[in-house]
């Protein structure tokens, strides 16, 4: 079995622009899911509103798409509600940071045992590139179109400071890393929290000088710094990049986590 | 195995291109009927998945598939080898 038994057949080709990330990132949730040998019944995906949100859609399992943030509220409900269901939340930076991010915080904060994929394409790509709370600094959008002077939000350092248990980081070029990240999250009690920057060819590549789908995707595996170089260059007393973003396995802890099946 | 791209599903992202090991993919040259460029195979049974799947009874590699966002890479069993013989006729 693969991960494309997991996918509506009926429902491809999805609708996401060609070169969009996000189908990768699907792809690497379902064979992480997939290796983990449960139930198309005791699966539900659960997502807000956006590009990313649209995941559950394509899925052959029980889904919720909800109302805008609201992913991760649905998602405790239904993990309150059974505790024998799998629950994996997709959802996008727009929805989980900027109108869920109250929502992410209690989430994490009572450490539910539930996993978050967070696609992160830093803009609000359906609307039409609005810049999103975790825009970088200098980057266009059709909201700050001399440069977004915010300073972004790092959603990783978020979650670890709200209680997450599983904390992780990759790109849409780690297919591979990001799948096992994903398997250790969903095998972790309690909160996880994946976040997977991916391209976004339409809204954000237009605008930043990355036209093809392909410098984007080079761009992100250039200034990806793995967390175990990072600690080096630390301990070294060396400047790290203002423009690198750390990757790989950011936290890993046992709190005490809510809903976890007895 | 066999490779194979799903010419209904491809959008032509050319992602494929960058991410294999062997190069196999190749950009297209010529749009198909949905005026889609579809990537070209480059002697596909260099493949690793092609060639070792059913010796080691497990994926290898993969990486195009789990990198195609149209989900659009996939792998058909080929039927085995048999040898004909053709009568020649003077």
């Amino acid at each position: 079995m693969s991960f494309d038994d997991w996918y509506r057949q009926d429902r491809l080709p999805h609708i996401y622009c060609a070169g969009c990330g996000n189908g990768t990132i699907i792809n690497c949730t379902l064979a992480a899911i997939d290796q983990m040998g449960w139930k198309k019944e005791e699966t539900v995906f659960v997502s807000g509103i956006g590009c990313s949100s649209r995941a559950p859609g394509y899925i052959l399992t029980d889904s919720l798409h909800t109302t805008h943030g609201r992913a991760l509220a649905f998602a405790t409900g239904v993990k309150m509600a059974n505790r024998d269901l799998h629950v994996v939340v997709f959802t996008g930076d727009g929805d989980l940071a900027a109108i869920g991010g109250n929502h992410f915080i209690h989430a994490c904060r009572r450490n539910i045992d539930i996993t978050v994929v967070c696609m992160n394409n830093q803009i609000y790509g359906m609307t039409g590139g609005q810049g999103s709370p975790t825009t970088p600094k200098g980057c266009l959008s059709s909201t700050t179109p001399y440069g977004c002077t915010e300073t972004p939000f790092d959603l990783c350092e978020l979650a670890t400071a709200a209680g997450a248990n599983y904390v992780a980081r990759w790109t849409s070029y780690h297919v591979k890393e990001l799948e096992k990240a994903v398997k250790v999250g969903l095998e972790t009690p309690g909160f996880s929290f994946i976040e997977a920057l991916v391209q976004c060819p339409t809204a954000f590549g237009r605008r930043n000088k990355f036209r093809q789908v392909a410098d984007h995707v080079e761009y992100l595996k250039v200034h990806s710094l793995l967390r175990a170089k990072r600690d080096r260059m630390l301990e070294a007393g060396e400047h790290i990049p203002e423009d690198m973003f750390v990757v790989g396995e950011l936290t890993r802890r046992n709190r005490p986590a809510m809903g976890v099946k007895p | 195995m066999k490779l194979a791209i799903d010419e209904t599903r491809c959008k032509g992202c050319n992602l494929c291109t960058k991410v294999c090991p062997y190069k196999i993919f190749k950009e297209g040259k010529r749009p198909n009927r949905k005026g889609i460029v579809v990537p070209e195979l480059d002697r596909p049974e260099r493949c690793t998945n092609c060639r070792l799947r059913n010796l080691y009874g497990r994926q290898l590699c993969g990486v195009c598939q789990l990198t195609c966002p149209d989900q659009a890479i996939h792998w058909t069993e080929e039927e085995p080898y048999e040898p004909h013989k053709v009568a020649i006729e003077y």
